[in-house]
C-alpha cells in the first residue's frame, strides 16, 4: 500500500488545495490509500471510506435484505442503461447474485448487489463528468 | 501493463497540451461549429504524423504503421470480400415478393451514393445511415428487416460501396437539427465510458499509432471510408456499428444499439470529420 502515497498525493495537489477539494475527490484519495473501513475528516465532520452501497452490504444478512439489496441495484442498472453507460460485467454480477439468494448464500447475495449497484452508480456519474469536461479532449478547443 | 501505461501518459500530456490552448469549445449548439472541428482534427494529425498524406488516413492504420502494410497490400491482392459484393449484388437485383427492389429506393438506382450517407431527415427527425435505409427499404416493400451488424446487409451495403469507389465523401448537416444530431455524436466520441473510463478520442486521436496488444491504433480521420469491413478476426464482413460495438466493449462499456440513434450521430460526426476523403469500401483488416 506504501508505495502508492506519492501517487495520491500528487494528484490530492495537482487537484487544488486539499482544503479546496470537493467531497468526492477527498474521498477518493482517502478510499485509494486505505481502502475501505477507514475513517477521515473533511470539513470538520467525520466521513468513512465505505462505499455507500458497501454500508447496505453490512446490514444483517436476511433473505429479505439480500432481496431488497438486489431490486435496488437493478433498478440502479436500469437506470445506467438509460443514459447509455452501463458497463459490461454489472448483468453477469446480479445474475451472481440472484444466484446466490437461490442458494441461500445472503451475505455474498447482498456483496454481491452491493457491488452491482456501485457499478451502475460509478456509471451514472461517468455520464455526469463526461457531460461537463468531454470538450477538453476535443483539438483545437 | 507498459503499454496502458504509456497510453495513459500520452493521454494526460495531450489532455494538457489542449487545455492550455482553450478558445473556442463547441459544446453548445450555439458554438459547435462542424467545418472548424474538421479542419483542426486535421491540422491535430498533419502536425502529428507530417510524412503522412491526407488521402493515405482512408487506410486506416496502415496509413501509420508501414510495418503491416506490407501484409495488408498483400491480402488486398486477393480481397477477403470479393465473395461478399458478389452476393450483396445478385440480393440487390433480385426483386421482393412485390416486384419492386432496392434499386426502387434509392437515388440513382442505388449506383454511386454511398458518400451521401449517413445523412439528416427532417421527416423521420433522424440521423439515416445506409444500413438503416436498406431496412426502411425492406420494410416499405413488405419485407422483413434484416440483422443490423453482419451477414446480408453487410454484404449488401458492401456492392453499393463498391459502386462508388473513389466519390468524395459530402456528408452535410442541413440545419440546427442535424447540428444536434452532430454534436450529440461529438459529445459521445470524446466521452469517456466504460469501466476502463476511455473514450474513442483517447485511442483513436491523442492515443493514435499506439500498441494495445496485438495491434495498432488508427487514426479517426478516415475511420468510416472502407465500410463495411472484413476482419480477419471476425473470418466475415461486418458493419461499422459492429465494429463501434466492439470498440465500446474492449473499454468494458456495453455496446450501444446498432442503427440507434446514438450510434447514428456518432457515424454522422465521424463521417464528417472524414469529408473529402475518398469512398474506399469494402475494406479489409486484421
Ligand atoms: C482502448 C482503445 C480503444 C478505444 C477506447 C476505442 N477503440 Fe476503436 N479500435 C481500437 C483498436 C486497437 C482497433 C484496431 C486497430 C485499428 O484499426 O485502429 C480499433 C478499431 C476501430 C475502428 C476500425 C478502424 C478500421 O480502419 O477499420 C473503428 C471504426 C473504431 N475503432 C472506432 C471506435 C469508436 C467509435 C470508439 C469509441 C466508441 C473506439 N473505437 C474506441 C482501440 C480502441
Amino acid at each position: 500500500m506504501k508505495k502508492y502515497l506519492p501517487l495520491v498525493a500528487a494528484l490530492v495537489l495537482s487537484s487544488g488545495s486539499v482544503a479546496a477539494a470537493s467531497f468526492e475527490d477527498a474521498f477518493n484519495a482517502e478510499r485509494a490509500l486505505h481502502g475501505k473501513g477507514h475513517t477521515f475528516t473533511f470539513e470538520g465532520k467525520e466521513y468513512t471510506t465505505d462505499h455507500p452501497e458497501e454500508l447496505e452490504a453490512a446490514a444483517e444478512a436476511t433473505e429479505a435484505n439480500a432481496k431488497a439489496l438486489i431490486a435496488s441495484a437493478k433498478a440502479k442498472h436500469k437506470e445506467v442503461k438509460a443514459v447509455g453507460y452501463d458497463w459490461t460485467l454489472t448483468k453477469g454480477i446480479l445474475k451472481s447474485a440472484n444466484k446466490a439468494l437461490k442458494a441461500g448464500k445472503f451475505q455474498e447475495a447482498m456483496n454481491l448487489a452491493a457491488q452491482a449497484k456501485y457499478h451502475a452508480r460509478m456509471g451514472i456519474r461517468q455520464a455526469q463528468r463526461s457531460a461537463e469536461d468531454w470538450v477538453i479532449m476535443v483539438p483545437g478547443s | 501493463m507498459k503499454i496502458i501505461t504509456s497510453l495513459l501518459a500520452g493521454a494526460s500530456l495531450a489532455l494538457v497540451a489542449s487545455m492550455s490552448s482553450a478558445a473556442s469549445t463547441g459544446n453548445t449548439l450555439a458554438t459547435v461549429d462542424p467545418e472548424a472541428d474538421r479542419l483542426a482534427l486535421q491540422a491535430f494529425f498533419q502536425k502529428r504524423f507530417p510524412q503522412v498524406e491526407l488521402d493515405d488516413y482512408a487506410n486506416g492504420i496502415y496509413a501509420l504503421d508501414a510495418a503491416s502494410r506490407a501484409q495488408w497490400e498483400e491480402m488486398e491482392e486477393f480481397p477477403p470480400y470479393e465473395f461478399d459484393i458478389e452476393a450483396g449484388e445478385e440480393m440487390f437485383n433480385t426483386p421482393f415478393a412485390n416486384g419492386k427492389s432496392y434499386a426502387d429506393c434509392f437515388e440513382n438506382g442505388g449506383m454511386g451514393i454511398r458518400q451521401n450517407f449517413p445523412y439528416w431527415s427532417d421527416e423521420q427527425d433522424r440521423v439515416v445511415t445506409l444500413e438503416l435505409a436498406i431496412n426502411q427499404c425492406r420494410e416499405a416493400n413488405g419485407e422483413k428487416k434484416l440483422k443490423a451488424k453482419k451477414g446480408a446487409i453487410a454484404q449488401i451495403s458492401a456492392y453499393m460501396a463498391s459502386t462508388s469507389a473513389g466519390n468524395i465523401i459530402d456528408v452535410k448537416i442541413p440545419n440546427d437539427k442535424a447540428k444536434a444530431a452532430y454534436l450529440d455524436g461529438k459529445a459521445q466520441f470524446y466521452s469517456r465510458r466504460g469501466q476502463l473510463n476511455m473514450s474513442c478520442a483517447n485511442c483513436h486521436v491523442q492515443g493514435v499509432n499506439i500498441p494495445i496488444r496485438a495491434d495498432r491504433t488508427s487514426a479517426t480521420l478516415g475511420h468510416v471510408t472502407h465500410f463495411p469491413v472484413f476482419r480477419s478476426k471476425w473470418g466475415e464482413l461486418g458493419t461499422l456499428h459492429r465494429r463501434f460495438g466492439g470498440c465500446q466493449n474492449n473499454v468494458r462499456g456495453t455496446p450501444l444499439k446498432a442503427q440507434g440513434k446514438e450510434y447514428s450521430n456518432l457515424e454522422f460526426f465521424m463521417t464528417y470529420m472524414s469529408n473529402g476523403l475518398e469512398v474506399n469500401g469494402p475494406g479489409s483488416r486484421k
